[in-house]
């Protein structure tokens, strides 16, 4: 083991890594409650497609920055001989650009209807017929087209360092899940910063519950990724970068926020902050830790 | 297949001299990264030593595309005996003791490569001596490949290299076999350990120079690569005389692709339980607002 050279994915990827997450997260949960949400959380969708598409488009910048050649970006879409489309099904980064544009044209859709909603940007005369789009069955399969392009942004990634030969990263199956996990409670910690003053106290109540749901199961699926490393979980677990995520995501950014919402009510907004904004610390120390730890065991040249 | 092309390289006769390693340079027009290296004797020094025995290239790099490994041995086997647990310790401090593997290494052109597999932009493509191949123009510096290759092969071209930011790595000399040339590593190898060809005839070979060492008493003489378990052959095999693990070669290298499936189940499984999770959130707040408010109620 350790004779793989290091891709050096560093800051540009981990700083997509954590947006992307948090787009990702933000707009599943604002697809779910197009389906199913009452007219009072659909403030919240609103919230999540103001933070979608910007976020979209600075991952994007992040993504043409750590390429070496950035000009040459649009080759993971066009071949530039033929001019074709490229796709390769089983490379997930190939997937992935695909995915991120899908995930583009998604949200930018949702951005417009946003200010159409809000009356923004002269869009407000579109705002009646967009009510309409969007409560039509057109309107109801768009929201299933949105969890799809949220869930495939949130996965992919974790699935992309699985299919590699970098330890840590490919002895495990489970990073998918996890950064799905974490797309999903930081995107909502998110949502809860953001949304927190505007929304009804219920709807807030509600964004606090579904959290507290995907915290758990990022936790859960946290122990079981280290579990899934086998003969590698002892050096994990005494790794620099492994210590990192297991403190900062596992500790500060998970059990910490789930202890705090279970304190009293008095604490009240302050705690609600307090803990979301741990939760989205948690999940950038989880994507750093994550990077770091597999690159660490790899040969570095340069 | 039977029009494959590539090396055999049979390490009981590599003898250390680098010829490969020059050659390569040599014909490639490789830098020889003297400005990169910081010497206590001024730039353009010859560069320091590593202190790994004779081995002073370190690893693959962007313009070290042949590496020769020199792993020092303790405890000799007596010739005819298994060495039931060779010691891989450190240098022997007398040298009285000691006996070398030295390994010519490089790009493995992999049957079934795992930085073609992953490659987004086409730029890595198998050529018709089924060598792998990377385009220049079209790679993007994306670095995929260099984390899928379980054998640190591929490295970033840096600045004053040829295609500077793309992805750099044996060629199998392209260039020269398309005009029917032996690669410059293989012609220049003066002992021909370095062995060049038709896979099929370098196969038949090695087999039988595998024979040859076991029945003169060298049962640890083994093949690396020259099936399909180590994905799916390599077009480049190696004759070992110990196990794979010494050499820094990875027994049972993986294929990107084999995690995507497992991996996308356990994540849509994931992405389930978080839809439940806020369906449960958002839709249980629904009915207790629906018990506890009245005008609900009436609706």
């Amino acid at each position: 083991m350790g004779i793989t050279a290091s891709p050096n994915w560093q800051g540009w990827l981990i700083a997509y890594f954590f947006f992307g997450g948090i787009a990702a997260g933000a707009y599943f949960i604002a697809g779910l409650l197009e389906l199913i949400g009452s007219e009072r959380d659909r403030e919240i969708a609103r919230g999540a497609y103001y933070l979608a598409f910007p976020l979209l488009v600075l991952c994007s910048l992040f993504l043409i920055a750590d390429l070496h050649r950035p000009e040459r970006f649009w080759h993971m879409l066009i071949q530039s001989d033929t001019f074709w489309p490229m796709f390769k099904y089983w490379s997930p980064m190939s997937v992935g650009s695909w995915i991120l544009s899908a995930f583009g044209a998604a949200s930018f859709v949702s951005f417009a209807d946003a200010l159409a909603e809000d009356g923004r940007f002269g869009l407000g005369r579109l705002g009646s017929w967009a009510r309409m789009m969007r409560l039509s069955p057109a309107g109801k399969l768009f929201a299933v087209l949105e969890m799809l392009a949220a869930y495939g942004l949130a996965a992919y990634t974790g699935v992309l360092l699985s299919a590699t030969n970098v330890p840590f990263w490919s002895n495990t199956n489970l990073l998918g899940a996890l950064f799905m996990a974490s797309a999903a409670s930081t995107g909502i910690a998110a949502l809860i910063l953001i949304m927190g003053r505007r929304v009804a106290h219920d709807s807030l109540a509600k964004l606090e519950t579904a959290d507290t749901l995907a915290m758990a199961l990022e936790l859960v699926v946290m122990i079981g990724f280290v579990a899934s490393l086998g003969s590698l979980a002892s050096r994990f677990v005494t790794n620099k970068y492994g210590l990192i995520m297991l403190i900062g995501t596992g500790g500060a950014g998970l059990v910490l926020p789930l202890i705090l919402r279970l304190l009293p009510k008095s604490w009240g907004q302050n705690a609600a902050v307090v803990s979301a904004l741990l939760v989205l610390v948690g999940g950038l120390l989880l994507r750093y830790g994550i990077l770091n730890a597999g690159q660490s065991l790899t040969i570095r040249v340069d | 297949m039977s029009d494959a092309y590539g090396f055999y390289t049979d390490t009981t006769v590599c003898i250390g001299c680098k010829a490969c390693q020059v050659a390569c340079h040599q014909w490639n027009e490789l830098p020889a990264e003297l400005e990169q290296q910081p010497s206590e004797h001024g730039p353009g020094q010859t560069r320091p030593m590593t202190g790994n025995s004779y081995d002073n290239t370190g690893s693959f790099s962007d313009v070290n595309w042949r590496h020769v490994k020199f792993i020092e041995k303790s405890d000799i086997p007596a010739v005819g005996t298994t060495p039931a647990s060779v010691s891989h310790s450190p240098q022997d401090p007398n040298r009285d003791n000691l006996q070398w593997l030295m390994m010519s290494d490089v790009c493995k052109h992999c049957v079934n490569a795992p930085c073609l597999e992953v490659c987004p932009t086409g730029a890595i493509i198998r050529t018709e001596f089924d060598s792998v191949y990377i385009q220049e123009p079209v790679c993007n510096g994306c670095r995929n490949c260099v984390g899928a290759c379980p054998f640190g092969v591929i490295h970033m071209g840096g600045s004053g290299n040829a295609g500077q930011g793309t992805a750099k790595k044996c060629t199998l000399c392209y260039d020269r076999m398309q005009h029917g040339l032996t690669p410059a590593c293989a012609q220049a190898c003066p002992t021909e350990s370095i062995q060049f060809g038709k896979i099929i005839d370098l196969k038949v070979r090695a087999e039988q120079r595998v024979k040859d060492l076991h029945d003169l008493g060298f049962p640890q003489a083994q093949l690396y690569g020259a099936d399909t378990k180590i994905l799916g052959g390599l077009n480049s095999f190696y004759l070992l005389m110990d196990q794979p693990e010494v050499y820094g070669l990875p027994s049972n290298p993986k294929l990107p692709s084999r995690a995507v499936i497992p991996s996308t189940l356990f994540s849509m499984g994931s992405a389930l339980l978080v839809a439940l999770g806020a369906l449960f959130a958002f839709r249980k707040k629904r009915m207790d607002e629906f018990a506890t408010d009245p005008a609900a109620k009436e609706r």
